[in-house]
């Protein structure tokens, strides 16, 4: 390796461990710190070590809100993510197997679903009327309504590398569609539902702005709504409030962790085709 | 024993005919291959008989039954892929008896036929293996086997030895032609290659531009082709074919002598010419003679004899070897 | 001719669709309808262009539409420039450049709002830790959440800050479909550096700087979740924009005025985004 790029390396390293890592290190150890440490919103070293003890009392704020919120969220991303994988295989595949004119109807509703804001609220409006706002299934709906076009894409796109043949050598084995899709055609699509279920976990988990407008109400706390809730709560509480941030960060981290590869891969299809 | 019947099909996509009106049977327990240029329609027709296509018009019949709008599972075929289409995440095992278990067959029965299947097909030490873990003609095997296991009244073949290297194409050309002997079943293969149409087939038929242009025993084909491209398609090398002025001088539109039957003298003959280019086979040997009023002449002949270009020599054909089209 | 039934049955589609239409393609439609009323989700009152007009009569308003343009363009131009100049960058050989690329990336899959409260903890006029770094050198740090002029672009930062990773990791993908071939044949052509990458990564890369461009073009006009968790539009409704308009005209009970700007949001989307794709389209390098 060339000096150069050792030295430039270690120099962008420097400058990003400033800017990306700085923050986050100043989440971790306001975290640790007492009440009145974490007060100075300094960055240094904590005084006594008390990260244990900010972990329980986050968590047992208001009657343990913080595990319901995480019961909701996590019951949210799996029915959403098990909705989208389904639908959104099942539709990727008619669209890539079955040329017709409404190929070109269900390519616009996906674009338009990427890029036209959600009409929030009419939604609520609509969801009143089916009985579904302020619930988790409302919210787990949403989810799939929201998030279908990008899944339908990946889908789509992953299909069109599964050789025909394949289809028609199980239609003269008898296969009916439905077999055909769940016995043949899914279980290769496994590289990309993993893509699938790991962008789209983070993306629902981290979801803010849905929750806030569909899902109201003490009872309904997702892990970004108490976050978000708790801001005013813990207003001369910092070292309570960034052990509440740590957590919400360390779902994301885990599944980056093993999920690296997959993610960048979901996130950049499209790149390279446009 | 089956034999299938195909009665004026046509198929046409949009405005485009691509299959003009076949009439055909094929009779129980042959071997019968479909032979033609690319594009000729006759993997089309073989998808008809199938039912994955469906015919524009026209009647499908196999065992006598009108199957014209059957399912393909419900016509008795079975089909083997050019690229064999075994499903990757199954196993050997699985692959074959994949149309049983769809069918909710008895897990003992299952296992059972697989086991004969496999065993037919020297397939029983690879039964637990993935395809991706196969050789070519291990593929092509399970493929094979897939078919057999459903107890076809007629299996389809489509070009199955294309994606095989040389040596191992031919050897596999041995392999069906003795299952075919074994299992006396009625077979329909699709080929580009007339070298597997003539080593293989009972019965070939002549596609080209979607339409039949002979059907006949491969000898027949041979010695007796009904049309100029017949002539021109079946043999190798390929036939030398004359028209105009020389054809009219032969009293026909199309004149046509096989390069195989041709003698060469170097003072005496029909046509003399100059050797303009050698072709060394080791068995045989192929000469390219520049003949004045035939501008080539192709001629095969001893793979020993003694020739050099620019040579000089006179060509005759062999006697009742000659084709006149008209 | 017959017609069999087809092993890609369109009822395939139905649930997606039933879900998609009902939740997001009818209250789409809807709110062109009820963006023309006086709403208060039990009466209606149809009251024409009236929404629109106080639109672009009340400042609080105006300012949130010209901020949420700020905002897209800024986001969008610093990303579609930086994240590229970051790929080639970590695509050098650098040592290290694993590690940069995973550290850049991190950012974009961590929550909103976490990192919203973290910064504007960061952003504290006196006690924040960019405030105190700057005096420690002698700059006096301003009020990046407090000075209205200063609100937007902090939080503009704080978005670049989250999001440039997603712009270069794309670009990385990118840039790795280029051949080498291409620049093998410009050294031999004697091209320099920079002219290598104006003339052969700049034109090659267009499909990744299409989605770039038009990935946070959309994501800045839609903005939401950072300015609601750094500032809620503040101070005053100096860092308003588009979404944090809908939603405070929601919270107070104004829903048809709230649902005319989803309206036009939009617009502004359709408006800026398809004229841009359409461009981008016809201008494509064909390989």
């Amino acid at each position: 390796m060339r000096r150069r790029q050792i030295y430039t390396g270690i120099a962008a390293l420097a400058a990003c461990g400033v800017i990306f890592v700085l923050p986050f290190m100043f989440i971790f150890i306001t975290a640790a710190k007492t009440k009145q440490d974490a007060a100075t919103l300094k960055f240094s070293w904590p005084a006594e070590w008390q990260l244990c003890q900010n972990f329980m009392e986050v968590v047992q704020t208001r009657n343990y809100m913080l595990l319901l919120a995480y019961f909701n969220s996590t019951v949210i991303t799996v029915a959403a993510v098990t909705l989208l994988v389904l639908f959104g295989a099942m539709v990727g595949y008619v669209l890539q197997r079955r040329p017709s004119r409404w190929n070109a109807v269900i390519y616009g509703c996906v674009l338009a679903g990427l890029m036209i804001p959600p009409a929030v609220v009419p939604t609520i409006w609509v969801l009143q009327m089916l009985g579904l706002f302020k619930t988790l299934s409302g919210m787990v709906l949403i989810q799939l309504a929201y998030g279908l076009g990008f899944t339908v894409l990946l889908f789509r796109s992953f299909i069109a590398t599964i050789p025909r043949d394949l289809d028609e050598a199980a239609i003269i084995d008898g296969a009916k569609p439905l077999q055909i899709f769940f016995r043949v055609i899914l279980p290769l699509l496994k590289p990309v539902t993993v893509t699938v279920i790991v962008v789209q976990s983070i993306a629902i988990f981290n979801d803010f702005t849905n929750p806030l407008y569909y899902l109201p109400g003490r009872e309904n706390v997702t892990v970004q709504l108490t976050l978000y809730n708790f801001q005013g709560q813990f207003q001369t509480q910092f070292n309570l409030l960034f052990m509440n941030i740590l957590l919400v960060t360390i779902p994301p981290l885990i599944v980056f962790i093993f999920f690296n590869r997959q993610i960048v891969a979901g996130m950049t299809a499209g790149a390279v085709k446009g | 024993m089956t034999s299938v019947v195909l009665e004026k099909v046509r198929k046409s996509f949009g405005s485009l005919e691509v299959m003009k009106g076949v009439d055909l049977t094929v009779d129980a327990g042959e071997f019968c291959v479909f032979v033609g240029p690319s594009g000729c329609g006759k993997s089309t027709l073989l998808r008809i008989i199938s039912g994955l296509e469906t015919q524009t018009s026209g009647k499908v019949f196999i065992d006598s039954k009108d199957v014209t709008d059957a399912e393909p599972s419900k016509r008795g075929i079975a089909m083997v892929f050019q690229s064999y289409a075994l499903y990757p995440h199954l196993t050997v095992a699985e692959n074959i008896g994949f149309g049983l278990s769809l069918a909710r067959r008895p897990k003992a029965e299952i296992a059972e036929r697989v086991k004969q299947t496999a065993d037919i097909l020297q397939l029983s030490h690879l039964l637990d293996r993935k395809p991706k873990a196969l050789s070519g003609g291990q593929r092509q095997r399970v493929a094979i086997g897939r078919a057999i296991v459903r107890n076809p009244k007629v299996f389809l073949f489509d070009e199955p030895l294309s994606n095989l290297d040389a040596s191992l194409r031919s050897q596999m050309r041995i392999e069906l032609t003795e299952l075919h002997a074994k299992l006396g079943a009625t077979m329909i293969y699709v080929t580009h290659d007339q070298v597997e149409a003539m080593t293989m087939a009972d019965k070939i038929v002549v596609l080209n531009g979607g339409a039949i242009e002979q059907v006949g025993t491969p000898m027949a084909l041979y010695n007796n082709p009904a049309t100029p491209f017949v002539a021109g398609f079946i043999g190798s090398p390929k036939m030398n074919l004359f028209e105009a002025e020389i054809a009219a001088r032969e009293g026909c539109r199309i004149y046509g002598i096989r390069p195989e039957h041709i003698v060469l003298s170097s003072t005496e003959g029909k046509w003399q010419g100059k050797v303009r280019h050698i072709e060394r086979l080791g068995a045989d040997t192929v000469i390219h003679l520049d003949v004045p009023e035939l501008q080539v002449l192709v001629v095969r002949t001893d793979g020993d004899r003694q020739i050099s270009v620019g040579e000089t020599l006179f060509a005759s054909p062999v006697n009742g070897k000659e084709h006149r089209f008209s | 001719m017959t017609t069999r039934k087809s092993a890609y049955p369109y009822w395939f589609v139905l649930p997606a669709a039933v879900v998609f239409t009902v939740l997001f393609l009818a209250p789409t439609i809807a709110s062109f309808w009820f963006s023309l009323t006086r709403w208060d989700l039990f009466t209606t009152q149809f009251i024409g262009l009236e929404n629109y007009r106080q639109f672009f009569r009340e400042p609080f308003l105006i300012q949130g539409l010209v901020n949420t343009i700020i905002y897209a363009v800024l986001t969008s131009g610093t990303k579609t420039v930086l994240g590229l100049l970051l790929a080639v960058l970590l695509t050098s050989g650098l040592w290290g450049q694993g590690l940069l690329r995973t550290v850049i990336f991190f950012p974009v899959l961590v929550s909103t709002i976490g990192v919203g409260i973290t910064f504007s903890v960061l952003m504290h006029p006196t006690r924040g830790l960019i405030n105190v770094a700057l005096a420690a050198i002698g700059v006096h740090g301003p009020g990046w959440l407090t000075d209205p002029a200063l609100a937007l672009y902090s939080i503009i930062f704080v978005d670049l800050w989250k999001g440039i990773g997603l712009a270069t990791v794309i670009y990385i993908a990118g840039l790795a479909s280029i051949s080498p071939d291409y620049y093998e044949a410009a050294r031999i052509d004697g091209a320099t550096g920079r002219q290598m990458f104006f003339r052969v990564t700049v034109p090659l890369v267009r499909p990744a700087t299409v989605t770039v461009v038009t990935l946070s073009l959309i994501g800045g006009l839609r903005s939401f979740d950072l300015v609601w968790a750094m500032t809620r539009g503040g101070p005053g409704f100096s860092s308003d924009v588009l979404a944090s308009v809908i939603y405070k005209q929601y919270q107070a009970g104004f829903y048809g005025l709230s649902t005319a700007g989803n309206v036009i949001l939009f617009l502004l989307i359709g408006l800026i985004v398809l004229p841009l794709t359409a461009w981008f389209n016809r201008k494509e390098v064909d390989l």
